[in-house]
């Protein structure tokens, strides 16, 4: 009945599309969109904004707006060996998956945290959702969570909000974030809205937090650097489709699609000079009439009438390195040429 | 050596250090907005007290009027009698008179009513003020409790039929003043279609009952000022919902409830300790203003409904011109609008944890 995973998959997207209805048309803010999460690993999204990237992670959690609807696909999830669909679940399943299972750290936590109440009410009214009621456990799990990300512990436990810095609130949101012991972290832009400093914090805390807890973190950033220390997977996301998505170390030095290639050549290096930078050209398509065949074609320098017509499949190449592009050899051709 | 001893200042340890004190007690919050609150009762009491006394015709007056009208004796004879009668002296400088009220105000004395010698106008407060604090007081707790409630629900079932309907009910309630609701329900509700006896609900209780603890007085009382608590909640319970819908729909909006849905939390957590907390704090500053709005416009009410209330009181004081209860009726309203603001000043940081006055530098 239930469909089988590998034991080591906590995680499998299968075709998920979802489209967003407004009064111009339906947005198709994500299309047949297909990855696995395995235990333990780090996959990053990376894209422009309004790529989609955010809409795939709050669809995991089924916490998209109202005018969203999930036209297709399936999200599985393996725990013990048990598969459930998201998408399946009903109100009360729904609630109890949220966080004990798939806990998402959002975009700027600076109002993350209810304002009239101390962070240990919070803590606590997380854990008796889920039916964890012994206050005591909840503050001992809680006060070593706490010393994890390198907070003072009790301190901040009995603080209100307002009452701790943007780094200490990313921190405590972190914190709060695994007190469930969920199999799935999902961390949308966790480091924006922080000084330079903090981030490093927090990319460190990151790093022990996993290594300690061993969940698996799904990653959106724009910050193509912190994507390359932080995920062990890295998918592309294009106008609401995978482009490209396989290990770090392929996309940020091999590289198959030339969208991905764009991004990497728009962020400044040690090595290159300023004028060695570029920047795409043209911006993300409209989503509720996109363009035919290759999304990307418009703005891509390998685009022929190939692309024009028909969309390239996600095809794999050697080691599992997933790629949805006619011009692969092309693209591989003019980096040799390039460096 | 003289001249540096006549240039060194005094020694005034004691008065130096009195300064001080208050100098640091001035910079309490507390004391501050204490300090403010009796100024403002003051400054107001001042202005009641000239401003009664400006008013066309004196206690005198009204009673000679009556006397002529009704006996036909000389304006002279009437003035006699009435001068005899009464514990007020028109010639009076109004300087003398003010200082005196003043004095008499500091040791908490309201005077004695000029048209009935020998009342103690404090007395009188005291008998008619705790049925309006009891009529006011429940309206607004019902409004406010019921304007909660409902706002929310408005806020959760936006745009719905629901919410457009009681919208447009909460617009009509509060459009309509209060005294023309009250004249609706005597009018409609109780002539028209007969749901009570008007004649019957005059007063604060049945008076052929002893007061006292037991049911039958406490229905008699509840039953009497069940007209104009509905009264103050038709006319503000719009306000509460609108104000509380649209403070509501700005939290829903609010990271913290995202991410508490997020967490997964029950819905009613969310729904009480999420949004309602938060888009509650708002109003609870209004509801202090709104005492003192309730409190005014009761005497109106209070008239239209014959229920002995305070406002009831100063009616029949203005009637007469009975500047010592008058005094005494718009000192107790301003202390209680003036107390409350105060109230909820030093009380918001309970509910409000951002605001809480951390011990001054």
């Amino acid at each position: 009945m239930s469909p089988m995973l590998p034991p080591d998959v906590v995680l499998k997207v299968d075709n998920l599309s979802v489209v967003y209805r407004t009064d111009r048309g339906d947005v198709k803010a994500t299309a047949n969109v297909s990855f696995e999460l395995r235990n333990g690993e780090a996959m990053a999204l990376i894209g422009e904004s309004g790529s989609g990237k955010t809409t795939i992670s709050l669809a995991l959690i089924r916490k998209l707006p109202r005018n969203a609807v999930i036209k297709s696909g399936r999200i599985l999830y393996q725990r013990n060996q048990k598969v459930q669909d998201v998408l399946e679940l009903n109100s009360r399943q729904l609630r109890e998956f949220r966080w004990n299972e798939c806990a998402m750290v959002f975009q700027g936590a600076q109002n993350a945290f209810n304002p009239v109440l101390k962070i240990r009410r919070q803590f606590e009214d997380t854990a008796q959702s889920h039916g964890w009621t012994d206050k005591s456990a909840v503050r001992k799990r809680a006060l070593s969570l706490l010393q994890l990300v390198r907070l003072d512990p009790e301190r901040v436990y009995d603080a209100y909000p307002h009452e701790l810095s943007g780094g200490m609130k990313q921190r405590t949101l972190l914190a709060l974030g695994v007190l469930l012991s969920p199999q799935i972290v999902i961390l949308d832009e966790p480091t924006t809205a922080l000084d330079i400093l903090t981030q490093r914090a927090i990319i460190d805390v990151l790093n022990d937090m996993q290594r300690q807890l061993n969940f698996s973190i799904i990653f959106i950033s724009h910050d193509l650097s912190l994507a390359a220390e932080m995920a062990d997977h890295v998918a592309t996301v294009y106008a609401g489709e995978i482009v490209e998505l396989g290990g770090v170390n392929d996309i940020f030095y091999r590289s198959l699609h030339p969208y991905t290639q764009g991004l990497l050549t728009s962020v400044p290096t040690l090595e290159h000079t300023q004028d060695m930078l570029q920047s795409i050209p043209g911006s993300p398509p409209n989503l509720i009439t996109p363009p035919n065949g290759c999304k990307f074609h418009p703005r891509c320098g390998f685009a022929d009438d190939v692309c024009m017509e028909d969309s390239p499949p996600l095809t794999a190449d050697i080691g599992g390195h997933l790629a949805a592009c006619w011009h692969k050899d092309r693209l591989i051709e003019s980096r040799k040429t390039r460096v | 050596m003289a001249s540096q001893s006549l240039n060194a200042p005094l020694e005034t340890p004691g008065f130096d250090r009195i300064i001080d004190a208050l100098g640091r007690a001035l910079k309490s919050y507390t004391v501050r907005v204490f300090v403010q609150a009796i100024l403002t009762i003051w400054a107001v009491a001042t202005l009641t007290f000239l401003l009664v006394r400006e008013m066309p015709g004196n206690p005198i007056d009204v009673l000679i009027e009556q006397i002529l009208t009704q006996e036909g004796i000389s304006y002279q004879e009437a003035y006699d009698r009435v001068a005899a009668s009464f514990n007020f002296d028109p010639d009076a400088s109004l300087l003398d008179l003010y200082f005196d009220w003043l004095g008499d105000l500091l040791r908490f004395d309201l005077g004695t009513s000029i048209t009935s010698p020998g009342t103690e106008v404090i007395d009188e407060i005291a008998r008619f003020l705790p049925w309006t604090v009891f009529a006011v007081g429940m309206g607004l707790l019902i409004s406010f409790v019921l304007g909660i409630v409902l706002g929310m629900t408005m806020a959760y079932y936006r745009d719905s039929f629901l919410d457009h309907s009681l919208s447009f009910l909460s617009s009509f309630m509060t459009g309509v003043p209060n005294y023309i609701w009250g004249l609706l329900i005597i009018i409609v509700l109780g002539i028209q279609f007969n749901l009570f006896n008007v004649g019957e609900l005059r007063g604060t209780y049945d008076i052929r009952l002893v007061p006292g603890l037991n049911a039958e007085f406490l229905l008699s009382v509840c039953k009497h000022a069940a007209l104009p608590i509905a009264t103050y909640v038709i006319a503000t319970l719009g306000g509460w919902m609108l104000n509380m819908k649209s403070s509501t729909m700005g939290v829903l909006n609010e990271d913290y409830v995202n991410v508490a849905e997020a967490r997964g939390l029950k819905d009613k957590r969310i729904i009480t300790s999420y949004v309602g907390r938060n888009a509650s704090l708002p109003l609870f500053t209004q509801l202090t203003i709104a005492v003192g709005f309730v409190l005014g416009s009761g005497v109106v009410i209070e008239e239209i409904f014959v229920y002995w209330g305070i406002g009831h009181y100063l009616f029949q004081a203005i009637t007469v011109r009975d500047y010592t209860s008058m005094q005494g009726v718009f000192l107790i309203l301003t202390m209680a609008v003036v107390f409350s603001n105060l109230f909820a000043d030093l009380t918001y940081g309970m509910l409000d944890p951002r605001v809480r006055i951390s011990g001054e530098r």
